[in-house]
């Protein structure tokens, strides 16, 4: 797959207050134990002070975690650093570490991750530029993708088509 | 697969894209181990490629140490794996950025690092966590908007600085931006800053008392002067040199009162050439030049320099730029306009009392944009280039404050900008004051880092945010400025209350702490350095910020300022109030002290690593062999690809490169001409039997004599093939040579023979 470049959002549902740097322990803990298969982790960087950034990072060799808050809703993004088979390998870790986060004691019960709704982000302005071309060629691709490791069909839907943004799809069950 | 290659065919300045090139022809030998470690480190240094913390594959994780198990263990410099992610520096002239360098920047951060963008204090910009195979496109679609990153690192010249206020500022003497933008345009890639022993730092002022652009503390420092002479008003420099932070401050000395602005292009060459010519090479911790100017004295260093100022070949570019110069100006986006009886929104005076600032230019303003520790996310990036597309054109800064300004404000526009600001998160007052922190990256991502310099300046930052607007003015307008270790990339040395880090050890753990160095002048271009106090553990470093600015407001007499303050309690009281703060109670009882500002693991220093403050020495010749090994791999390349007139060409440029590699090495200024590299080198190294003098260099040179004046104009694969070996042995007996005239010490025994310390010429 030539395209790897790709950005996988979950969100949260349970709407409670968590405050981000909450997050780091967590994150370090995986580090120490190598938690997500596949994955070399490497490092936490947090960057909660910037409004509408990452928040707290998880960096891995084969692609980076994080705990943001863009448009005020708080999620898992997952983005993909390094070459994939198939885009499950990119769904995958993402939704490896929502259920790690959904079951760590210090957040239990109030983090809980939808799976009816992602976002996936095209992050590559050269193989994926924001058209209906690259929608309609990567549409089957990750629905079947999000059927396989999900359970469910989804409807995908182009977020915006303004050309300087990259592609971002939004998936529905 | 279409590539960024193809596709900015065009659009990236032909130079830039042959470098681009070429650096990545250098990655493949190094992966093949054609290229040597430390050559390739100084070699992507010089490209802004740095290695990261946890680089050499180790990393505490607050239990072990664990190693990083990396597929591959090639490295791209002395222990730095390959695959390990790293920073990449982003060199910004100046400071200046316009809405799209903005917006590429902010694609290059979201498909090839973490989202962010940090604004240093040089204003460079810089990408973390960015993985080296990436590196070339990310070269390339900055190229496409007039950026290179050539020179951000490495023993160079590093990013020409300057006032974000020049020319528009109320109290300069003349606008320094195209006098910067020259000097940094000549200096770059010039043949007479490839071979320095340490990095090179200039930058320029519009005037001598504000702080903006730091001149004292430059390597070269230039504040801008006008002179009268025969009734006619003439630009000039008040021209600085040897200043320099480090582990070592020293104030700049001064080199000549007014240097005319004719002159500033050459006088920057000489002093390069006597750098790279006289600097210390083998000793990393005194090389920069202001060791130099110590040794030799500011008389002697400026007798050297002006006597290489003569038997410099002349350079039209030297004055060519000076006709544009009255031409420079900026095209403001809006009408101006004065802020009158518009609608204010809730916040706006209290930001625009300290984010806002009257040009000289009226119904204009700069507005400054606070970045907390000068990082901003990618759509922030893309949202203010949008804003600044709106209000301001193309007239955008980065400061060494690590804040991002726009200028050309129409100040009737200012209610709306702040509102557009406010809606992406970046409204924050306090510009310019004790709120407003500075920080180097420190321990999150610079190899050296002790202490967390970006974790303490956050927690300072945050408790004194919740007070600001209670702050007596005195404190309000103090600076904080924090490094992670004694190295100084925050500037501490000229803040009101400078931190850096270092490390304790309480029982048997390590404990972080911050040397508190107080009363340093930022004003005046950094006049004068403060004084280091004494030592206090990372966690109660907030206190002691507390306790001296409460102490401050209650005891100042007048309109005393901190320095004066600093200086008039002495340094004795000062410490005894920091005494307060420096026990540290065992592990068992607050573990808290054992681990540092967001970071939970158990403090260590075990993660420092090699540092890259500039790398490698590696000198001219190294550098030029290099090439023309690269240039016979290119050549081999196209041999295999059936291209055997370009292979042969290659072959021809890659013997000239090596033969012009030995020549330089005594006729430093040789045109870079066949005939004359060629006779050159025959003169000198072949007539001589220098080469020949060992492994039958003079058989070797045949071939380069032999294609030079007998190019064939039939190429079959078997000429190809031959010329490619031949240039490969040639380059050989080229090292050889330079070996064994290396071991001899006669290396650059010069016909033209430099000016030589210490010996004024007749
Ligand atoms: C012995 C090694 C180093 C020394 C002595 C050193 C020294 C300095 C000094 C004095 C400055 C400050 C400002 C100035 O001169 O205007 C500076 C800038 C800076 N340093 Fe370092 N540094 C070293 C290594 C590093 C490393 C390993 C990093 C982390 C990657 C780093 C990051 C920075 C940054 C981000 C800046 C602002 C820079 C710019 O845009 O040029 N430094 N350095
Ligand atoms: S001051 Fe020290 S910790 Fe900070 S960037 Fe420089 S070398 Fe790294």
């Amino acid at each position: 797959m030539d395209l790897y470049r790709l950005g996988i959002k979950f969100f949260d549902v349970a709407g409670e207050r968590i405050e981000p740097t909450e997050f780091i322990p967590i994150f370090h803990e995986w580090i120490q134990k190598q938690t997500i298969e596949n994955h070399l982790l490497i490092d936490v960087h947090n960057y909660s002070h910037i409004h509408d950034g990452p928040g707290i990072l998880l960096v891995a060799h084969q692609g980076n975690f994080s705990i943001e808050r863009a448009d005020d809703r708080i999620g898992l993004l997952y983005y993909r650093k390094q070459p994939v088979q198939t885009f499950t390998e990119i769904i995958k870790p993402a939704v490896q570490g929502c259920r790690l986060l959904e079951n760590d004691a210090r957040l239990r019960p109030r983090l809980r991750f939808r799976t009816d709704e992602v976002l996936i982000v095209a992050n590559d302005r050269l193989l994926a530029p924001n058209d209906d071309e690259t929608f309609s060629a990567l549409e089957p691709q990750v629905s079947s993708a999000l059927n396989h490791v999900l359970g469910k069909s989804f409807g995908l839907t182009r977020i915006s088509d303004d050309s300087k943004e990259r592609l971002i799809i939004r998936a529905q069950a | 697969m279409p590539t960024w290659k193809e596709k900015l065919v065009g659009r990236m300045d032909q130079q830039l894209a042959e470098e681009i090139d070429i650096f990545e022809t250098q990655m493949v030998l190094r992966r093949q181990g054609k290229l040597d470690e430390k050559i390739f480190a100084e070699t992507r240094l010089r490209r802004g490629c740095y290695g990261q913390r946890y680089d050499n594959g180790h990393r505490h994780d607050g239990i072990r140490t664990q190693q990083l198990p990396y597929l591959s263990d090639v490295t791209k410099g002395p222990e730095t794996l390959w695959d390990a992610p790293g920073m990449q520096r982003i060199k910004i002239p100046f400071g200046g950025v316009t809405p799209n360098q903005l917006d590429t920047l902010a694609d290059l951060a979201e498909e090839y690092a973490d989202s962010v963008l940090h604004v240093t204090t040089r204003q460079d910009f810089q990408l973390h966590y960015v993985h080296i195979e990436d590196t070339p496109d990310l070269m390339r679609r900055l190229a496409a908007v007039g950026i290179t990153t050539r020179e951000a690192c490495g023993n160079s010249v590093r990013n020409v600085t300057a006032c974000p206020l020049a020319g528009v500022c109320r109290s300069e003497v003349f606008d320094v931006t195209p006098y910067a933008k020259a000097c940094s345009k000549f200096l770059l890639g010039h043949p007479d800053t490839q071979g320095f022993g340490r990095k090179f730092k200039i930058a320029f002022s519009g005037c001598k008392d504000e702080a903006c652009a730091l001149t004292s503390m430059h390597d070269m420092g230039c504040i801008a002067v006008k002179r009268i002479e025969n009734g006619k008003e003439r630009r000039g420099f008040e021209l600085y040199v040897g200043g320099g932070l480090g582990a070592v401050p020293h104030q700049a000395k001064l080199f000549e009162e007014f240097l005319p602005a004719e002159e500033l292009l050459p006088i920057a060459q000489a002093i390069s050439r006597v750098f790279a010519r006289l600097g210390e090479k083998k000793n990393r911790a005194a090389a920069r030049i202001k060791f130099l100017v110590t040794k030799l004295g500011i008389e002697e260093f400026r007798r050297i320099v002006l006597e290489e100022r003569k038997i410099m070949p002349a350079d039209d570019r030297w004055t060519g730029y000076l006709s544009n110069v009255d031409r420079y100006q900026e095209t403001p986006k809006r009408q101006p306009a004065r802020l009158n009886g518009h609608d204010r929104p809730e916040g706006f005076e209290a930001w625009s009392r300290t984010n806002v600032y009257a040009q000289r230019q009226a119904g204009y303003a700069v507005v400054t944009v606070t970045l907390p520790l000068g990082d901003l996310s990618a759509s922030q990036s893309r949202q203010l280039a949008k804003i600044a597309r709106r209000f301001s054109g193309d007239n955008i800064r980065t400061t060494v404050e690590q804040n991002i300004v726009l200028r050309w404000i129409s100040e009737a526009d200012l209610p709306d900008l702040y509102r557009e600001l406010k809606r992406i998160g970046l409204a924050q007052p306090g510009a310019g004051t004790i709120v407003d922190v500075t920080a180097c990256p420190g321990t999150d991502t610079c190899k050296l880092g002790i202490a967390s310099s970006r974790g303490l300046a956050a927690e300072i930052r945050n408790r004194l945010s919740e007070k600001f607007f209670t702050l007596e003015d005195a404190v309000k307008n103090l600076h904080i400025k924090i490094s992670g270790c004694f190295n100084s990339c925050g500037q501490h040395h000229i803040a009101d209350l400078g931190f850096y880090g270092t490390s304790r050890t309480i029982g048997n753990r390590k404990v972080p702490h911050f040397q508190v160095v107080l009363g340093g002048k930022w004003q005046q271009n950094a006049a004068a350095y403060g004084l280091a106090i004494g030592t206090v553990p990372s966690k109660r470093i907030p206190e002691v910020v507390e306790l001296l600015t409460e102490r401050y407001v209650r005891e100042r007499s007048g309109n005393e300022n901190f320095q004066e303050f600093v200086k008039r309690i002495g340094k004795p009281e000062l410490r005894r109030m920091l005494e307060l703060f420096m026990d540290v109670p065992s592990f068992e009882s607050d573990p808290s002290y054992y681990s540092d500002w967001g970071d939970p693991r158990v403090f260590t220093i075990g993660d420092l690593g090699m540092g890259e403050c500039a790398g490698e020495v590696v000198s001219t010749v190294q550098f030029d062999l290099a090439n023309a090994e690269r240039l016979v791999f290119e050549s081999q390349l196209k041999l295999d690809e059936e291209d055997y007139a370009e292979a042969d060409a290659l072959a021809y440029k890659a013997m000239l490169q090596a033969a012009i590699a030995l020549v330089r090495t005594e006729f430093h200024d040789v045109p870079d001409h066949p005939n004359t590299i060629v006779n050159e080198f025959r003169t000198r190294f072949y007539d001589t039997n220098v080469l020949g003098d060992r492994y039958a260099g003079n058989k070797f040179a045949q071939y380069l004599f032999r294609r030079h004046e007998a190019p064939t104009s039939v190429y079959t694969r078997d000429y190809a093939h031959r010329i490619v070996e031949e240039a490969q042995l040639f380059i050989e007996a080229v090292y050889a040579c330079h070996d064994s005239l290396s071991e001899r010490g006669t290396v650059g025994i010069s016909a033209k023979s430099p000016v030589q310390v210490g010996k004024a010429t007749p």
